[in-house]
C-alpha cells in the first residue's frame, strides 16, 4: 500500500493477442510466452517479415472498442447516469472514418462526447494524462479512456517497407541482437475517478509527464531528451524519488536505436537507480499496438503491480551495452515497491510517462 | 491579443494569405498537401512571433494538431498500393501519422514540449483551444503552436489552415 492517490484507476478491460480480459492480460505477460505467429488475417506475401500478435477472433474495431468500454465501466460499477456526465477519450490511429468511430462510440456506450487522440504510439497515454487533467480541474468526476488498434494490411505494409518489422519473428528489447518490432492487436479501456467518490480502486495514478525530443519526424533523440523529461516530470508530479520506483514497463519496441535512446533516457532521469530498477517491456509478449499501446501497457502495468509480479522481458539473447539496465529476464520477479513507471514514445519524438502507485 | 478562455495569442498565421500561391514543398514529405500545409503556416506563425528558427524559449512549447480526418490523400495512396500487392514508397511509413511533421516542425523550431494530434469529431477549433488550454494547465508546457488543419470536401486533402502560438494568460 502506498500513499492514497487523488485519482484512481477504478476499472480496466484489455483484449490482445493474450486473450480477452484483464486477467488474461496478466496471465499471458506472466508466462511469458510470446503471442507472435505468421499472419493469416491479410495476404503478407509481398513483405519482408510474416509475424504478428492478433487475436484469432477479433471483430471489427468499433465492436471491441464498444466491448472494452463496457466492461471497463461495469468493473468500476459506473451507472448509465454516471457515464452520460463523464468524459470520453479515445485514442486510434487518424483517417477518414475516425470521427465517425468516435462519436459511434460515444453513443453506444453513453458517454455525452468524445476527444479522439490520433498522437500515434503515445496517443492513449496523453489521452490519460489528459482525463487526469480533467479531474483534477474538476470539469468532471469520472472519465474513461478507451483506445484500440487492431492489425491490418495498411500500416503492416509501411512497417514493413520502414524496415521496421523484426526480421527473425522475434521481438528482443534491449537485447544484444536486437531487429525491430512486431505488430499486435490491442484494444483496452481504462476507468479513472477522483479518490473521493471511488468506490473500487484498482490503483493510483500519481502522476505523468509528457515532452518532445525536438530532434527528428522519426527517429529518437539518443540521448532520450524527451523521455527523460518525461520522466522527470512524472516523479514531480506524484513527489516521488527515482529510488522508490520498483518497476519499468518500457516502451522498448526492440528497435535498436530506441531502445538505446530509452535507456539513455532512464539513466537520466532515475540516476543510479536507474542500474537497479526491474525494468522489461511487455511489447515483447503482446507486441507493439500502436496508438493502443500506452493503454494495453498501462493496464498490464497496473495488474502486475496489484498482483506484486513483475513480467519478463521475452527475447532476450544478451546484454546490449547501449542498455546498461536491470532487465527482468527468464521469470516474472517480486514488486519491491508498489510504485511503476509505464513509458511511451512516438514519431516525432513524443514521449509520456505514467507514474502508478498500488493501493 | 487575448484567445478563448483566457489564452494569450502571440502570433497567428493563415495559410492561405493574401498573396499566397502553392504551398512549397516539403523535402522528405511527399505526394500530398497536407505535410508542406502544416509547415507552410506554423513557419509563418512561428517568424511572427520569434522571426528565425530555433526558437531562443522552446522546450517548454507544446505542438496541437488539429485535423479530424488527418492525411487522408497519403492514407488513400498507401491503400491502394497495398490492394494492388505494391510496396508503398519507404516515404509513406513515417508520414502515417501527423507526428512526424510536428516532430520536423519541433527539430527544426526547437519546441520541446508535448505532441498532441487529435481527431475531433465537433467543432475542430474548439477541440484545439480546450487542448492547448488543458496542456498549459496541467504545467508541462507555458506555451502551445496550435494547428487546424481544413481539408477540401471532395478528395480530401489539404487545403487550408491556421496556426497560433499561444501562451497562458494570466497563468503566465
Amino acid at each position: 500500500m502506498v500513499e492514497p492517490a487523488d485519482i484512481l484507476l477504478t476499472g480496466v478491460h484489455a483484449t490482445s493477442a493474450l486473450g480477452r480480459g484483464a486477467e488474461a492480460q496478466l496471465a499471458g505477460v506472466l508466462a511469458g510466452i510470446p503471442a507472435f505467429r505468421p499472419v493469416r488475417r491479410f495476404n503478407t506475401g509481398p513483405r519482408r517479415v510474416n509475424a504478428a500478435a492478433t487475436l484469432s477472433d477479433a471483430g471489427p474495431l468499433a465492436d471491441e472498442l464498444t466491448e472494452a468500454v463496457t466492461a471497463a465501466c461495469t468493473s468500476a460499477g459506473l451507472t448509465a447516469s454516471q457515464r452520460a456526465e463523464a468524459a470520453l477519450l479515445l485514442a486510434v490511429h487518424g483517417g477518414r472514418s475516425v470521427p465517425a468511430l468516435g462519436a459511434g462510440l460515444a453513443a453506444a456506450t453513453g458517454f455525452p462526447a468524445v476527444r479522439t487522440y490520433t498522437t500515434a504510439c503515445v496517443s492513449g497515454t496523453n489521452a490519460i494524462a489528459d482525463a487526469a487533467v480533467l479531474l483534477r480541474r474538476g470539469e468532471v468526476d469520472r472519465a474513461v479512456v478507451a483506445a484500440g488498434y487492431l492489425v491490418e494490411p495498411d500500416q503492416y505494409a509501411l512497417f514493413d517497407v520502414g524496415r521496421a518489422l523484426a526480421t527473425d519473428a522475434q521481438v528482443r528489447p534491449f537485447s544484444a541482437g536486437r531487429t525491430g518490432l512486431l505488430l499486435g492487436d490491442g484494444v483496452a479501456a481504462v476507468v479513472l475517478e477522483r479518490a473521493d467518490i471511488a468506490r473500487q480502486p484498482i490503483a493510483g495514478l500519481l502522476g505523468w509527464g509528457r515532452a518532445g525530443d525536438a530532434f527528428h519526424p522519426c527517429q529518437p533523440e539518443p540521448t532520450g531528451r524527451g523521455l527523460a523529461r518525461a520522466i522527470s516530470a512524472a516523479l514531480v508530479r506524484a513527489g516521488r524519488d527515482p529510488a522508490e520506483i520498483g518497476y519499468v514497463n518500457a516502451n522498448a519496441t526492440g528497435a535498436g536505436p530506441g531502445d538505446a535512446a530509452e535507456a539513455a533516457a532512464l539513466r537520466t532521469a532515475l540516476g543510479p537507480t536507474a542500474r537497479r530498477v526491474p525494468v522489461s517491456s511487455t511489447k515483447a509478449l503482446h507486441g507493439h499496438a500502436l496508438e493502443a499501446s500506452g493503454l494495453l501497457e498501462l493496464v498490464v502495468t497496473v495488474l502486475a503491480l496489484q498482483r506484486g509480479k513483475l513480467p519478463a522481458n521475452a527475447g532476450w539473447l544478451g546484454p546490449d551495452p547501449e542498455c546498461p539496465l536491470d532487465v527482468i529476464r527468464d521469470a516474472p520477479r517480486p514488486a519491491d515497491t508498489g510504485y511503476a513507471l509505464t513509458l511511451n514514445a512516438a514519431f516525432g519524438g513524443a514521449s509520456t510517462a505514467l507514474l502508478l502507485g498500488a493501493t | 491579443m487575448t484567445g478563448p478562455g483566457g489564452l494569450t495569442v502571440r502570433a497567428q498565421a493563415a495559410w492561405p494569405e493574401p498573396g499566397d500561391g502553392a504551398v512549397p514543398p516539403l523535402p522528405g514529405f511527399v505526394h500530398s498537401a497536407f505535410n508542406p500545409l502544416v509547415v507552410a503556416v506554423a513557419d509563418r506563425c512561428l517568424r511572427r512571433a520569434y522571426r528565425a528558427a530555433p526558437t531562443v524559449d522552446g522546450e517548454r512549447t507544446a505542438i496541437v494538431l488539429v485535423s479530424p480526418t488527418g492525411d487522408t490523400a497519403s492514407a488513400a495512396y498507401v491503400r491502394a498500393a497495398v490492394a494492388a500487392d505494391r510496396r508503398p514508397g519507404p516515404l509513406f511509413f513515417f508520414q502515417s501519422v501527423p507526428n512526424s511533421v510536428a516532430g520536423h516542425l519541433a527539430a527544426r523550431w526547437g519546441l520541446g514540449g508535448p505532441v498532441v494530434c487529435l481527431a475531433p469529431t465537433g467543432d475542430p477549433q474548439a477541440a484545439g483551444f480546450a487542448e492547448a488550454d488543458l496542456l498549459l494547465y496541467d504545467g508541462d508546457a507555458d506555451a502551445v503552436l496550435l494547428i487546424l488543419i481544413d481539408t477540401a470536401p471532395d478528395d480530401g486533402d489539404a487545403e487550408s489552415a491556421v496556426a497560433v502560438l499561444l501562451g497562458g494568460g494570466d497563468r503566465t
